[in-house]
């Protein structure tokens, strides 16, 4: 930047500042803090300066999002050929949709998604729900125990999917090998290679990952519940059953919201797992939606298939987006404007 | 604190909803615990050990050779895996760092500042979290390749900054919105500069912020897969997680050195959690709980 423009900055920064001195005492009054109208062109001339503070953040939120995003909805419209210059294609308006949604495997694998994100979600959430619970009383080790279940989070998804590759082994498995020692199988388990249990054992292992994300997002939550409440629920007679039902979910309802999208965008996306785990096999019984547009896309190289593909999941994460926005907008603390 | 008003009021009702607490976190323990205590023991075994039946439960013939193969730099194997280890800790510095430049900034005038466009700047930002990776993937592949990024650590640095700016802007702005701007009203009136004013009252304050935004952004890039997996294909420029998919391709039966390179993989991140355990969960539940 040059020298001359970063001390203009400077000096409009400084007016900028006594305004938002400004602005703050009267949101803090509860007055309205920014003139609305007409004269919008004008504030942004008066504000370019705040805009540099930003940049950076949104130039690069632009460049890896927005192109993305318009370059998908682009390609979606256009046969592509199979290499990776994209010098030759042709509009093709809705084929690729029609190919998508009509495609006979299409049905099947939203089944599996639905499956293993309903699924998953469910689980992890009731998982972590009754450890936050359990956890959000004061005992010897409680600080250790959260971090121990913190740790299958943490960890990387690709570790995590080789252990549990090697756990599940139809040969050396050690589930296999514990079953056939307490007699409940007479030979090893094939958990991976087979389409009936190869869906529920990919489960097991994202809620094994994800569980502690609930446990830890919902003891945050129980913290905000005030202790009276109980205290004055229990003098009315409330046993604790009533009082969870009455006094300690209301209060995690925002948190829930939030908690639940969160989730069910994670396991929409959830890609490592399953392609690393079984690549959608076996006969695509684990095959989900975004393990089928990686394969369309870099599998079969039919970047329009997959564009059009990727725009039909775009809009389904921006509904889930915008009540994720909405459930967290209440929590601006009446600061925005 | 509930909990002894609990039990002083509620008695032996409630000692049964305890139990049933204890129990559950115990079993919700142990399903957390044994696979990785698992990955462990397995990599501790002999090759042949780890493909006994019945299985050696507990090794009989305990060995560290896997892991001083897989950090000995003068073999083939330990070449390779330091090579990933050392990609995966550049672009995850690299990544951090240039997130906390970024996000600092933003989520300052956020806070401060009210321009035009700023609300709706701000719920952009934050959707982030709500786009799919993989709708990402073949535009930005083509974009790399367009800036001649494939194939280098810059085109994950560039990429996994952005899984990073959301949360970092909406924790520090918090941080920030909490800061008494009068604070560098004063220091502006004993004479400091707006520049040293910012790194001498607003920073310090909002330091727990930036250690919980940059550990959070670490740990996410350490564990991405997808997008390296796509943009990157020389071997000598893999990080961690496609490495390690490398290894199980090329070395498939070799279930004690894969797990062996899982746990030094996992080391970095667990152990930068338990001990910044209270900066992460903040990062995490932010923006999600009134504090």
């Amino acid at each position: 930047m040059p020298a001359a423009l970063a001390a203009g900055a400077f000096q409009d920064y400084e007016d900028r500042y006594q305004v938002a001195i400004a602005t703050s005492e009267t949101a803090a009054t509860g007055a309205s803090p920014a003139p609305r109208g007409p004269n919008l062109l004008r504030r942004i001339a008066s504000h370019w300066a705040d805009y540099i503070y930003v940049a950076p953040a949104l130039g690069v939120m632009l460049l890896v999002i927005g192109y993305p995003v318009y370059y998908t909805v682009y390609l979606s419209f256009f046969r592509t050929s199979p290499s990776l210059s994209m010098n030759d294609i042709s509009f093709t308006g809705l084929d690729n949709y029609i190919t998508v949604l009509g495609s006979s495997s299409f049905r099947d694998v939203t089944v599996n998604t639905i499956i293993w994100t309903v699924f998953s979600t469910a689980i992890a959430f009731l998982l972590g729900l009754g450890a936050a619970l359990a956890l959000n009383r004061e005992f010897l080790g409680r600080g250790l125990i959260r971090g121990l279940l913190l740790i299958p989070y943490v960890i990387s998804a690709v570790a995590a999917s080789y252990v549990w590759r090697w756990i599940y082994h139809s040969d050396y498995g050690i589930i296999g090998a514990l079953s056939m020692q307490l007699h409940l199988s007479d030979r090893p388990i094939n958990f991976l290679d087979n389409t009936h249990t190869v869906l529920a054992s990919l489960i097991v292992v994202n809620v094994w990952k994800e569980f502690s994300f609930a446990m830890i997002m919902l003891l945050a939550g129980l913290q905000t519940v005030p202790d009276q409440l109980h205290r004055a629920a229990m003098v009315d007679g409330a046993g604790p059953w009533d009082r969870f039902w009455h006094v300690t979910m209301p209060h995690l309802k925002g948190v829930t919201i939030v908690t639940i999208l969160l989730m069910v965008v994670a396991n929409l996306n959830g890609f490592t797992i399953p392609w690393i785990m079984t690549g959608g096999g076996p006969a695509g019984a684990s095959d989900i939606w975004i393990t089928q547009v990686y394969q369309i896309a870099f599998g079969r190289i039919r970047f329009g298939t997959a564009s059009a593909y990727s725009v039909i999941l775009f809009i389904i994460m921006m509904v889930l987006g915008y009540f994720y926005v909405r459930a967290l907008g209440g929590k601006d603390d009446g600061r925005s404007e | 604190m509930s909990a002894a008003g609990a039990d002083a009021v509620g008695g032996r009702k409630v000692d049964g909803w305890r139990w049933a607490g204890r129990i559950f976190i115990l079993l919700l323990s142990i399903f957390a615990v044994l696979p990785m205590v698992w990955m462990v023991l397995t990599s501790i075994k002999t090759q042949f050990a780890a493909l006994q039946y019945p299985p050696e439960w507990w090794p009989k013939n305990p060995t560290l050779d896997q892991y001083t193969t897989l950090l000995n730099p003068t073999s083939d194997v330990g070449r390779e895996f330091l090579g990933y280890l050392w990609n995966s800790i550049w672009v995850c510095t690299v990544t951090t760092i240039l997130g906390v430049v970024v996000a600092v900034p933003a989520a300052y005038a956020f806070s401060r500042f009210r321009f035009p466009g700023r609300a709706w700047m701000f719920y952009a930002v934050l959707l982030r979290n709500m786009f799919p990776a993989v709708v990402f993937l073949m535009p930005l592949f083509i974009l790399m390749r367009y800036l001649h990024l494939v194939n280098t650590g810059w085109s994950l640095v560039l990429t996994y900054l952005t899984f990073g700016l959301p949360l970092s802007i909406w924790l520090l702005k918090g941080f920030y919105d909490n800061i008494p701007p009068q604070l560098e009203q004063a220091a502006r009136i004993d004479g400091a500069t707006r520049f040293k004013a910012f790194i001498l009252i607003v920073m310090p304050l909002s330091s727990p912020g930036i250690i919980a935004t940059a550990i959070y952004s670490f740990i996410i890039s350490w564990n991405e897969y997808v997008y390296a997996v796509t943009f990157l294909n020389d071997q000598d420029k893999l990080t961690l997680p496609v490495g390690l998919q490398r290894f199980f391709t090329e070395y498939t039966t070799n279930w004690p050195g894969l797990m062996a390179a899982s746990f030094i993989m996992s080391v970095p991140v667990v152990v930068m959690f338990l001990i910044l355990q209270k900066y992460f969960v903040r990062a995490l539940t932010e923006g999600a709980v009134k504090h």
